[in-house]
């Protein structure tokens, strides 16, 4: 075993428990000197975030093998101050393979809670450069860290697994207020209330460029407090016919139980508008404009479910695309196994090329002894000679080496070539 | 390098075309990594081999350069495949070319039953005539441009209606973006159009008041098509600048738009196959004056 890992996510760990579990930056910090005191020798990268727990470990050497899952629970518990027997039953572990497949699989975002969602390289790269500065990090866990980002990598560029937007807001703005507008820096935004969506679809009307923005409320001083937080203009709810006629798009999440908006309230508004298009945003639950404005033309009107029914058909559209990157994860994890295992072919690759070496060498100056009149361009041309024997003579068996190494540990050619060669560990 | 050029063929350039119209078209069937390489590949090399055939017929005809029927559809079909790729290369999401590119291999078809006789070469005919053809030329360009974009905000506005994200290989321009050049579009072509016209009655009027047997009747069918057009387009435009005001004047806009295109498309082909006397050599005019029967001519 090379490599161990112990782990619980939001499926199987409870909330209250996770809480308990998560590790804040000091704490990994001082998880991973803790770890590298107990485990001296030993690899390890511990990554935390709102919904995970894991902790990676690695030991190249036979002599030094990484803790195994049971370990690695206990050491996790005692870290926090938790029981072990609470921990056990939600955390998974596992060796080898399927834990750099499991690696792969969370970078790549097909662990998350929201698939595809591309937080986690972030957080993977931290933890990985948090281990880097505490000195449980080397070559093993390096190399299969570096083989995750790309892995990560491959998924977003081959796949369409992460394009497709699952917010509410984020849908809102960029698959169809955008296919209204083509820009936002010249138009007239105007929220409607302060519901918990308009922040957040605020922000991503300001990553489009939006800059011209309105708050109205119907209790003036939120309003005022509102745009303050947000950094807008308040304007007044008695005001509301006239916001809506100089209003390009409105994002409307107030607490009312009836419409805000009604079709007589509109009607003057539109004389107002000069023809211009209207995008709503209604994203409060009773809805706040009446559904009969949707109808009129020029006016783009998006309630919550209609929005909703977007962000599931995009899941779905992500779920379509789970099998292309669950190939992209087995693709790598063969790969980074077959070049694993071909490390541990070097020491015997060494041995064996030194040993020819020596012999060689030997041979070659028991010639030249005997032949003293050779030159010494002659002595380098016979040397050259040896060499390129040689290294023909070892390419078939190192070839094999590394064909049946993408298979597996080739335990049996190692010891077939330590028997055949007389290969002393 | 000379042979090679003259060894280019139409049938070379519309290949390359068509290949990059199955291109854009497989864009609704399947996702690749290298479709818009390849699309932007073939539509380059199209454009480049349509370019070497028109300047080796502008160099090696012994009449004024690119002044029969033939050219002028290929010329047309020139600048609307140099479009395509601009705007291939600008928008690669947005599948402009399922909607430019017929029109270009329709215009490529369109030359192949055009005439390949110039125009008449007097000098006055010359002038006006290259003016009369630049204009025409634009106004083509611009119906043609103004009824992609017209079916594009349709199509945008009907999935934005319907509450559908857009697709991934499908992507659409915004319909602000698609209107703003509808309505300008058409307005182009309704002035290019009508200047197109103008500049034809004042050839006209120069070669019957010299006495040229190149003159065409006020009544000939081309002439009347053409009037018909340009009064269409006018009233487009003016329609689409009335309306622009009004929440349903981009829907407006962009139905003036398709039908316009839709108008063009039908004067061509009255063009292609319709008997007239308009841009016809002198002797060849004669003699279809003389005879009913005479095999007929194409302009646009």
């Amino acid at each position: 075993m090379t490599l161990a890992f112990v782990g619980g996510t939001h499926r199987t760990v409870p909330l209250a428990l996770r809480e308990r579990l998560a590790f804040s930056a000091e704490q990994a910090a001082e998880a991973l000197a803790r770890f590298r005191e107990r485990f001296p020798g030993r690899e390890g990268v511990l990554l935390s975030t709102c919904n995970r727990v894991e902790f990676y470990a690695a030991g190249e050497r036979a002599d030094v093998p990484p803790p195994p899952p049971d370990q690695l629970v206990s050491f996790l518990a005692e870290c926090r101050g938790i029981d072990a027997a609470l921990l056990t039953p939600v955390l998974a572990g596992d060796r080898d393979e399927a834990v750099v497949r499991h690696l792969f699989s969370v970078a790549a975002g097909l662990d998350s809670m929201v698939l595809g969602e591309p937080q986690i390289v972030a957080q993977v790269k931290q933890a990985w450069s948090l281990a880097q500065e505490s000195h449980t990090a080397g070559p093993l866990t390096g190399e299969m860290f570096q083989a995750a980002l790309r892995t990560a990598k491959r998924v977003t560029t081959e796949t369409a697994i992460g394009r497709e937007r699952l917010s509410i807001p984020s849908v809102a703005v960029a698959d169809f207020a955008s296919g209204v507008f083509e820009r936002f820096d010249d138009k007239r935004i105007l929220l409607i209330g302060a519901g918990k969506m308009a922040g957040e679809t605020l922000r991503y009307l300001r990553a489009a460029g939006a800059r011209d923005v309105v708050i109205v409320n119907r209790t003036s001083g939120r309003a005022a407090e509102l745009a303050k937080r947000l950094g807008v203009r308040a304007g007044r709810f008695e005001d509301l016919s006239a916001e809506l006629s100089a209003a390009d798009l409105v994002v409307s999440t107030t607490g009312a139980t009836e419409p805000v908006v009604s079709p007589e309230l509109f009607s003057r508004a539109e004389s107002g508008r000069g023809g211009r298009p209207l995008v709503v945003l209604d994203l409060a639950v009773p809805r706040d404009f009446d559904p009969r404005i949707g109808e009129r033309p020029g006016v783009w009107l998006y309630s919550v479910d209609d929005l909703a029914a977007a962000c599931d058909a995009n899941r779905k559209s992500r779920q379509r695309e789970l099998p292309a990157a669950l190939t992209i994860v087995d693709e790598e994890t063969l790969r980074f196994m077959g070049d694993l295992h071909h490390r541990s072919t070097a020491p015997v690759i060494e041995r064996l090329r030194a040993g020819w070496s020596e012999t060689g060498e030997a041979e070659l100056d028991r010639l030249f002894r005997r032949l003293p009149s050779l030159d010494d361009p002659a002595r380098a041309e016979i040397r050259q000679a040896f060499d390129r024997y040689a290294a023909k003579l070892l390419h078939s068996p190192l070839a094999s080496l590394r064909s049946e190494s993408r298979a597996g540990s080739p335990h049996g050619l190692l010891d077939a070539l330590k028997r055949l060669f007389d290969l002393k560990d | 390098m000379i042979e090679f050029v003259s060894g280019i063929s139409v049938v070379c350039f519309a290949a390359s075309y068509a290949v990059a119209l199955v291109c854009e078209a497989s864009r609704l069937l399947f996702r690749s990594g290298v479709r818009g390489a390849a699309m932007i590949a073939f539509a380059a090399a199209g454009l480049l081999a349509h370019t070497l055939f028109l300047v080796w017929r502008a160099t090696h005809e012994p009449a004024v350069p690119l002044s029969s029927a033939f050219d002028w559809y290929l010329l047309a079909a020139w600048v609307m495949a140099g479009g395509y790729l601009w705007l291939t290369i600008a928008n690669p999401r947005t599948p402009v070319g399922l909607f430019l590119l017929p029109v270009v291999l329709g215009l490529i078809g369109a030359a192949q039953v055009s005439s390949r006789s110039p125009f008449p070469q007097s000098p006055a005919t010359q002038i006006w005539g290259a003016v009369h053809g630049s204009f025409n030329l634009a106004a083509s360009v611009a119906v043609a441009i103004g009824g992609l974009t017209g079916c594009l905000w349709l199509i945008q506005a009907g999935r934005l209606a319907r509450k559908q994200p857009p697709l991934r290989s499908f992507r659409l321009p915004s319909l602000e973006r698609l209107a703003h050049t509808t309505e300008r579009t058409l307005t182009i072509a309704a002035w290019t159009a009508a200047a197109g016209f103008l500049s034809g009655m004042i050839l006209n009027a120069v070669n019957r008041q010299r006495g040229l047997l190149e003159t065409v009747p006020w009544n000939d069918p081309v002439v009347l098509r053409m009037a018909g057009l340009v009064a269409w387009l006018v009233t487009a435009a003016v329609t689409a600048r009335v309306t622009s005001r009004r929440p349903d004047g981009p829907r407006t806009a962009a139905w003036l738009s398709v039908v316009s295109f839709g108008v063009l498309t039908a004067s061509i082909l009255w063009g292609l196959f319709g008997a007239t006397q308009h841009g016809v050599p002198p002797v060849q005019s004669a003699a279809a004056v003389l005879s009913p029967t005479a095999p007929p001519e194409a302009m646009p």
